[in-house]
């Protein structure tokens, strides 16, 4: 037994990717938690607008953080504010008593306001856009879609890809007379459409099963999927290039994927975690696509308000696959590099 | 018809470690070409520049008559050490992924894999394996056919088969490279290239590499005393038989180290074997700087 126990140490001591689970990842996840693992709300983005709009804002209390007052918008424009997710909260003051429009799609911090706004009695209106009655599953399912397609592009991917090369068959596609485009996108193709009919198969349950609303445009939507579509998957080939076995690519590939579950905003918001914590969140290809995931299917909102997250992921969809790709295509033909600089000076 | 691989002068480095040292050889049309060493001696790395799996440092290769690319490699039959099949796919599910990778009609399968057509690689024996791997490098008529390892783990039937096979494609104009440590298999090529530590310390025929090396015979009533007294002065010391021969040693050493034991034998110089050649060379090798 004691040689087993001694035998089992001096295995793990070599298997860096396992040390790196065993103790950085403790520690990672507990710096994680311990800032982002945080329900409490204290500042919600807020606009005020209406005649009193001025006098209104400065007498808010501190947890509403007027970021900009517009004595001229009407109602309908406030609501407008809210759907293209420029506050959280546009209280309006053009009526009476004074109407705070309060982002439903926004869960906790939906709670958070009209927990507040309640305190002020008849003082204030309050009326919760897009999820009136505040349903956790409105806003669970437009993210679950993200983490169903980033779990099959990255994880299944990397293993797909991985058993290529722990079976030798990459060897032999690379010595066949194929194109590595012909390889790669042979490779690749088949996990898109699986997980884009995983995504088609997760939205329509989501609608039929928890009536999740789909208000805006099914294309936007889908055009959004197939962009991040990109990121993870380059994210999947990525690791596969980086990773000898199946195993290796399983750590790897969910060590990307925790951090995207825990700082994304899917569980905890983004408004409540410290500003050092919620920049990894933003560098994270999850969290912009729940941000147009549910800005799309529960506010029906559209590019003109979504345009920045697009960008976002289209750069990433366009840095990660391109590495991917080049990763992957130096995998299949290294002859093509510059390193053997005299192989043409071989007479004929 | 040009030569079907030309390698001239390559080396190939990994870090400190070189793989492959200035190494020369070629293989025309129809000849079998063995390439032999020890595990790391560098007869994979070299087959791998070859194919365009990994790149030379320095030197020149030339696969028939062009630096290798796409085109050429359609014309070249490899069969890897882990043969390179799908496990997950039948065999004739494999069949037909080669026939559509290469462009060529999707042939029937193997009349010695039919009753296993629709079985999934993974679960048929090795030596069908190494069969099918066999039938795809050539199904798509390929001039040079590259084994690496190819009798690995197949029993002394199969592999005679596969040499039979092997011969029959280099009559018909195939040129072969073949690595291998069997010593029984390089008697089947033609000409043969040993390799150590990275370097070719040798080339030609058999006659050619046995020549004048001598091995040491050594009779004796105990052979297992013999045996392991040569053996614990760090001598090679091998058996044909109940016969103890000693490569790559000057028999005044084996006759002072017997004396020194107080063993009785009759000790004498032979003609060496293929195998105590190459340990002849190996070690030579290993002593030059």
């Amino acid at each position: 037994m004691r040689a087993m126990i001694v035998k089992e140490f001096r295995e793990l001591r070599r298997d860096h990717r396992t040390m790196a689970m065993l103790f950085a990842l403790p520690v990672l996840l507990l710096v994680i938690f311990g800032y982002a693992a945080n329900f409490t709300i204290d500042s919600i983005s807020t606009q005020v607008v209406g005649p009193q709009a001025e006098q209104v804002a400065v007498v808010l209390p501190p947890l509403f953080d007027v970021q900009g007052t517009d004595a001229a918008a009407s109602s309908d424009e406030a609501r407008t504010l809210v759907r293209d997710d420029v506050a959280d909260v546009v209280l309006d003051t053009s009526t009476t008593p004074p109407t705070a429009y309060v982002d439903g799609s926004s869960l906790f911090v939906a709670q958070t306001a009209s927990a507040a706004l309640g305190r002020a009695g008849d003082q204030v209106r309050t009326e919760i856009l897009f999820n009136p009655d505040l349903t956790t599953s409105w806003v669970m399912v437009p993210a679950l879609v993200g983490l169903i397609l980033t779990f099959v592009g990255t994880i299944i991917t990397s293993i797909g890809l991985v058993r290529e090369r722990q079976t030798g068959t990459l060897e032999q596609l690379a010595v066949m007379p194929l194109r590595p485009a012909d390889v790669i996108v042979g490779k690749i193709a088949p996990y898109f459409l699986l997980a884009s009919l995983d995504m088609l198969v997760v939205t329509l349950l989501g609608v039929w099963i928890f009536g999740v609303p789909f208000r805006g445009s099914p294309a936007l939507f889908a055009l959004a999927a197939a962009t991040f579509l990109f990121v993870v998957l380059g994210l999947g080939v990525l690791i596969s290039t980086a990773s000898q076995t199946q195993g290796q690519a399983i750590q790897v590939a969910l060590m990307t994927l925790l951090p995207q579950i825990l700082l994304s905003g899917f569980i905890f918001p983004l408004q409540a975690m410290p500003p050092a914590i919620s920049w990894i969140g933003y560098c994270l290809p999850l969290t912009w696509f729940v941000k147009v995931s549910q800005g799309i299917m529960l506010r029906g909102a559209g590019l003109d308000s979504l345009w920045p997250a697009f960008v976002v992921l289209t750069g990433m969809a366009v840095a990660v696959f391109s590495a991917a790709v080049l990763r992957f295509r130096r995998d299949l033909a290294p002859a093509r590099r510059a390193s053997a600089p005299d192989r043409e000076q071989v007479p004929a | 018809m040009p030569e079907l691989v030309r390698v001239e002068h390559v080396t190939r480095r990994f870090g400190a470690h070189v793989a492959v040292d200035d190494v020369s050889l070629s293989v025309e049309p129809g000849e079998i070409v063995g390439l032999l060493g020890a595990n790391g001696a560098g007869k994979t790395t070299l087959i791998r520049m070859l194919l365009g799996l990994t790149t030379a440092d320095a030197g020149g290769l030339r696969l028939l008559g062009r630096v290798p690319d796409r085109s050429t490699r359609r014309q070249v039959g490899y069969v890897p050490q882990g043969l390179g099949l799908y496990d997950d796919l039948t065999v004739r599910e494999n069949v037909v992924f080669a026939a559509q990778a290469y462009g060529y009609d999707v042939p029937e399968v193997p009349t010695e894999l039919v009753p296993v057509a629709d079985t999934l690689v993974g679960a048929i024996g090795l030596g069908r394996q190494r069969r099918l791997a066999f039938a795809l490098a050539l199904a798509h008529r390929p001039a040079l056919l590259v084994l690496d390892e190819p009798t690995s783990g197949v029993d002394p039937l199969a592999r005679a088969r596969l040499w039979d096979r092997v011969h029959a494609q280099a009559e018909a104009g195939v040129g072969v490279l073949v690595t291998t440590h069997y010593m029984s298999e390089a008697q089947q090529c033609d000409r043969l290239v040993l390799m150590s530590h990275g370097r070719v310390v040798a080339a030609g025929s058999e006659d050619e590499l046995t020549g004048s090396t001598t091995a040491v015979a050594v009779d004796a009533g105990s052979w297992q005393r013999v045996f392991a007294v040569l053996d614990a002065a760090g001598l090679p010391v091998m058996l044909a038989g109940r016969a103890v021969r000693v490569a790559a040693v000057p028999r005044d050493l084996v006759e002072r180290v017997l004396h020194d034991a107080g063993l009785a034998a009759d000790v004498r110089d032979v003609p060496a074997t293929l195998e105590e050649a190459m340990v002849a060379l190996d070690t030579e090798r290993a002593r030059t700087p």
